[in-house]
């Protein structure tokens, strides 16, 4: 096991993608027969197979053979794959990706006990055709070189001295009768077979008992001919010379005339054939060319050292694409942000001691820092496709549980986001989508009484707009109900049966959003079926995104998420607050204005100010800060439609950081998105401007 | 020793075999992850081996292999294949494949396999 250790990382990232393709054509294979998507689940389980007997995962490799078992079955045309049968292999596939995922953190696969789904499938196979069938084999079964024909058959016959030879193959040998081809065909190269025993039906039917015995017509010699014979698994050569035809025995001689029938059999078919016969002699001159190789000394010698150089030149050409761990790009960019920082000190430093060419080497730093930056915010840029074609399996599976027909169209899976987003938004998605399953389409009945098709349509979309990435769900189901989250919001004490009387359908998508409003209530229950859309705000914010949504009573709703491509180096302007600084983003930010105590009103417990004919709300951050008496400049920031201000003492500048998350010990600190390391060492918090507004 | 061109669809069993006959001191002129590509790599690269993958998206490694016969009938091509494959590997040694390894790959089966089939 441990010397396949070093490839785990590849089997485990191979075999995810294998895993995935498997269930995207099973799902293609459940809207009805599609031999492309047959062909694609048996090559996908043959080489999960492959990979795991290799790494000596047996647990996962006898599931995956069984599943082999049952598509070479279906592949053959022998079955088809009924709805039980589709959900039996996507159980299969759920414990392929069970065992995936212990073994990626080092597990074997003994995890799963795949003995139920192997159980069911056997038995399965035996229903439809007792045992395993064969592989069909294609009509084109001619050894490659053919037959000669009559003519020269005869004439090699008289001119050439006859041998008999006996081959024996290993025990050990996995293919015996395999072998035993290989050596005829080497043989044949050589010269003229004029009887093999047991026939060659016997090879091909798998019934060889591993030794062979075929008179040749050869001039090539006796070594040559046992060395074309010896190879991998052959236990034994025997060759003798036979002394004339009358050494032949009468049988043997009725084999040359089936064979001569046959022969003229296969020439007749080999002149349809899409392959080559070759002549005798070009063989021999290969193999003689290959001969000359000294054995064993060293690497085969190119024609000249020309060729050799531009073989190699091919060989640089050919890598286009690496696979790299993620980790290693995680660490990069680590080292990347704590460049961005130190570009900060150095332009510090420079600025303080009034150094001229320093001041001109950080241009040219600063120029590759951010060429640097922008080229591995590409690199960790993956397709939407990564998590969208998990997502088909997760409404078949809500519509199959709820009793819902749903079609699901997924556009624009080729748009792509950072890594880091990509993390974050895969729960979120996951739990709209689910929501629009169960909560937005209709059972079919109630469609059909309200006009509608009985199957419901849920559309996932994204796209790439100026600096952001959107991402649509649509669905033509019944919409948000707004009475039905009145009624809710009252009984959970959230606004005043009055309130309600004047309940809009904005106010009702607003007391979705809520905390306290949804049933859950932990971030757990996001990946369950608990309706937690503060979770899913929540978590979409915390990506620097924000969520929308539309709805029209019986006609859908639309939820709209808007994504930065990347988060993790952000612009920030750094102000101060009682001595103490910030960080607020750029991109939230609206204006800088100064502070006008006089315009500042009271309005119950808060304080709001007049600006530009505008109330905006103030935002003290005395709880952050303490409390400041030298406040002058006011910074005005907006989240969607809402704007406030947050009156600060002075503001330092605009500064490219690094934003860190906070720490698991401290947790979600409403207000604050993270921290940042400036130029001078000193760490200060980055406010999360949409948790405030 | 030889230069031998690897074609498999999955880098992990590329990779593996790779590392096997690097211990057996070949060298790999290339790689390739089906079969279409392994067919122009062959022209282009002219190995004096060939391991060929059968299951592969594309071009599967039969209808390769008589590609790659086509164009070099002296081309030397070594099937990958697992146990319950018999009968695509005696196709594909009617075809003009001059031997097999099976998986799981086993490295000195391996070794044997292409040292027996570059000197033959």
């Amino acid at each position: 096991m441990s010397e396949f250790e070093a490839y785990r990382g590849l089997f485990v990232a191979e075999s995810r993608e294998n895993h995935e393709n498997l269930v995207m054509n099973l799902l293609l294979l459940e809207k009805g027969p599609d031999q492309r998507a047959i062909d694609e689940i048996f090559r996908s389980v043959h080489t999960l197979k492959g990979a795991s007997a290799s790494m000596g995962f047996s647990q996962m490799e006898r599931l995956c053979h069984a599943m082999e078992d049952v598509f070479s079955l279906v592949r053959s045309g022998a079955a088809v794959v009924s709805p039980e049968l589709g959900n039996l292999l996507l159980a299969c596939s759920d414990l392929i990706e069970q065992m995936l995922d212990d073994i990626e953190s080092g597990g074997d696969s003994s995890s799963g006990n795949p003995d139920d789904q192997v159980h069911a499938l056997r038995q399965w196979i035996e229903q439809y055709g007792g045992t395993r069938k064969k592989e069909k084999e294609s009509p084109v079964s001619t050894p490659v070189g053919g037959l000669p024909d009559e003519s020269s058959l005869i004439t090699a016959a008289e001119r050439c001295p006859e041998y008999e030879m006996c081959i024996t193959v290993a025990d050990e040998c996995m293919m015996k009768d395999v072998r035993a081809m290989l050596a005829l065909g080497n043989l044949e190269a050589l010269g003229t077979v004029l009887s093999v025993h047991p026939p060659r039906e016997a090879l091909d039917e798998g019934t060889f008992d591993g030794t062979l015995r075929i008179v040749i017509a050869s001039d090539a010699g006796v070594d040559t001919l046992k060395t074309a014979a010896t190879g991998t698994e052959i236990l034994n050569v025997e060759i003798r010379v036979m002394e004339g035809p009358a050494d032949m025995a009468p049988d043997t001689m009725q084999d040359v005339t089936s064979l001569l029938h046959s022969a003229c059999d296969t020439a007749q078919q080999a002149e349809k054939k899409p392959y080559v016969v070759i002549p005798d002699g070009e063989i021999r001159a290969a193999e003689k060319q290959e001969i000359q190789v000294p054995d064993g000394a060293g690497p085969v010698k190119p024609a000249g050292d020309d060729k050799k150089q531009s073989s190699s030149a091919d060989k640089t050409r050919e890598i286009k694409n690496l696979r790299v761990d993620i980790h290693q790009l995680d660490h990069i960019m680590n080292l990347i942000e704590d460049l961005v920082i130190n570009r900060g000190r150095l332009r510090q430093i420079a600025a303080l001691h009034k150094i001229k060419e320093m001041d001109e080497a950080i241009g040219m730093v600063d120029r590759s820092v951010s060429e640097l930056h922008s080229l591995m915010m590409n690199i960790r840029m993956i397709p939407l496709n990564h998590i969208f074609n998990r997502l088909p399996r997760v409404v078949r599976d809500v519509a199959q549980h709820d009793g819902k027909e749903v079609e699901f169209v997924i556009d624009g899976g080729e748009t792509e986001l950072d890594r880091s987003v990509m993390d974050g938004l895969n729960d979120p998605l996951l739990h709209l989508i689910r929501n629009a399953v169960n909560h937005g389409i209709e059972s079919p009945d109630v469609r059909t009484q309200t006009g509608k098709s009985q199957q419901g349509h849920i559309r996932l979309s994204a796209r790439r707009e100026q600096d952001n990435v959107i991402i649509e769900l649509t669905d033509d189901g019944a919409g948000i109900n707004v009475g039905k989250v009145r009624a809710k919001a009252i009984e959970k004490g959230l606004i005043t049966p009055e309130a309600a009387e004047t309940f809009t359908t904005d106010q009702a998508i607003e007391m979705l959003f809520q905390p306290g409003f949804s049933t859950a209530d932990k971030i757990s229950d996001i990946s369950g079926r608990g309706v937690g859309l503060d979770v899913v705000k929540r978590s979409i914010e915390a990506l620097n995104g924000t969520i929308r949504v539309d709805t029209t009573p019986g006609k859908g709703s639309r939820f709209e998420l808007l994504l930065p491509p990347t988060m993790a180096i952000v612009d920030v302007m750094i102000v101060r607050i009682n001595k103490k600084r910030f960080g607020i983003p750029i991109s939230s930010i609206v204006e800088v204005a100064n502070f006008r105590r006089d315009d500042t009103h009271h309005i119950g417990k808060g304080e709001a100010i007049l600006l530009r004919d505008e109330v905006l709300q103030i935002l003290r951050l005395d709880e952050m800060a303490g409390a400041s008496q030298e406040c002058e400049i006011l910074v005005v920031v907006q989240y969607q439609k809402r704007k406030c201000c947050i009156p600060v003492d002075m503001v330092e500048g605009k500064q490219e950081v690094v934003v860190k998350p906070l720490s698991s010990f401290i947790g979600v600190t409403r207000g604050v998105s993270g921290v940042t390391i400036l130029g001078d060492g000193a760490i200060i918090p980055v406010l999360d401007v949409n948790s405030m507004v | 020793m030889g230069k031998i061109l690897i074609v498999d669809d999955t880098l992990f069993m590329r990779t593996l075999l790779k590392n096997i006959l690097f211990s057996g001191g070949h060298t790999i002129a290339g790689e390739a992850g089906d079969g279409e590509d392994g067919v122009s790599k062959y022209k282009e690269l002219k190995p004096d081996l060939v391991t060929m993958d059968i299951v592969m998206p594309k071009m599967n490694g039969i209808e390769a292999l008589k590609a790659i016969k086509e164009f070099d009938p002296a081309a030397k091509v070594i099937m990958c294949t697992a146990v319950g494959q018999e009968q695509m590997v005696k196709l594909a040694i009617k075809t003009g494949a001059k031997g097999y390894i099976i998986k799981p790959f086993q490295a000195p089966k391996v070794l044997e396999e292409v040292k027996s089939v570059l000197t033959s």
